[in-house]
């Protein structure tokens, strides 16, 4: 008897994922006002706007969830825009003429991988 | 002190502190740098490794005269201390003369304004062939956006004539916000123009060879090399047979 022929089906799929997930934390040492959500997505636009002009503005990035406390929030954006955003927010150096700094501190083609951070381990 | 502080937060593991010499001004006298055991009785470890953070000192020559170029070859004592050399021409001769003869790891490339220079092929090839890596720094384009333009405008033109090879990103912070992360200084390399691979070994592998070019440079003095000299074993076959003819033939 011979032995069945299985029969399966294989896809190779690269960069399938649509979206790039950004967690990303906002840094302002001097303790004045902090930015509320609406002005956070506003502060990211204008940092896209500076760097790559109204193309770059008009890229579509969604502000998930954001906690004013830490200033710590995760931005969804087109794979293709990925670059764009990371450098834009790399290169955002005033927010209302007070020196900050983005620290991206995760980056996943899928959410679910943004819930743990091996590098906040306690060993 | 704080600088360091956050660079071993953000996940950097080896920094290298730079002290600027600017030839312009009358005396300029090179002063021992800054032992890193000053700063920090014990260095933190690096995450994820067990090896320690490595500080090293850096020393950036800005040269606009060609007379300032016989400081590298004078043996003070001074100039053995550094790790690292940089030389940072502002002119398109010496700018030859860096990639060619000069003694040092890297060649600064200027971010700030417009080159008064443009990149040729012969010189930046032969650099590449020596093993010296050209720098670039995007401290400045964080801070004002007309150095932004200069620095990408620079980056490019340079990428166009040495195809991404030997480059190095690194930021000139003076204070701690001005830091940016390695993925985020790696991902600015693919907005000047590089590869991914590229962009990533901008700031990882390109980094460790500059380290190491330092390195040899302080230790080596001369080369003792072998060569093994081809055996003559043809002529100690031809004269065998010779004797044996000549005893059967007497």
């Amino acid at each position: 008897a011979e032995a069945p022929v299985a029969a399966f089906e294989r896809r190779v799929l690269r960069s399938a994922a649509p979206h790039h997930y950004l967690r990303v934390r906002l840094e302002l040492p001097d303790g004045g006002a902090r930015p509320n959500a609406a002005q956070f997505k506003q502060l990211v636009v204008s940092a896209l706007r500076e760097l790559h002009g109204e193309v770059g503005a008009a890229l579509p990035v969604d502000l998930l969830t954001y906690e004013e406390k830490t200033l710590s929030a995760i931005l969804r954006v087109i794979s293709s825009g990925l670059v764009k955003l990371w450098s834009a927010l790399t290169l955002l150096g005033f927010y209302q003429n007070r020196r900050c700094a983005f620290r991206v501190l995760q980056t996943s083609p899928f959410l679910l991988a943004l819930s743990g951070n091996s590098r906040e381990l306690v060993l | 002190q704080n600088i360091l502080i956050v660079c071993f937060s953000v996940g950097y593991s080896a920094v290298a502190l730079n002290h600027v010499i600017d030839f312009k001004e009358k005396k300029q006298e090179i002063i021992k740098p800054v032992s890193p055991s000053e700063l920090f009785p014990s260095l933190p470890i690096v995450q994820g490794t067990s090896k320690r953070i490595k500080v090293l000192t850096r020393l950036t020559l800005v040269v606009s005269d060609p007379s300032h170029c016989n400081l590298l070859r004078s043996t003070s004592a001074n100039i053995r201390l550094y790790d690292v050399i940089a030389v940072y021409p502002k002119t398109e001769k010496l700018f030859h003369i860096a990639c060619t003869t000069l003694d040092v790891d890297l060649v600064c490339i200027n971010v700030t304004e417009k080159l008064p220079f443009y990149f040729r092929r012969p010189p930046v090839n032969m650099a590449i062939d020596r093993g010296i890596y050209f720098e670039l720094l995007y401290t400045p384009a964080i801070k004002d956006s007309t150095m932004r333009r200069y620095t990408i405008s620079n980056a490019i033109s340079l990428m166009q004539i040495c195809k991404g090879k030997n480059i190095v990103i690194s930021s000139a912070a003076e204070r701690p916000l001005e830091l940016r992360g390695p993925y985020d200084v790696a991902n600015l390399g693919l907005l000047f123009g590089l590869s991914e691979s590229e962009a990533k070994a901008a700031v990882s592998t390109n980094c460790r060879a500059t380290m190491l070019h330092g390195e040899t440079r302080k230790t080596a003095c001369g080369v003792v090399y072998t060569v093994k000299k081809p055996r003559k074993v043809e002529e100690e076959e031809a004269t065998m047979p010779a004797c044996k003819k000549a005893k059967t033939q007497a």
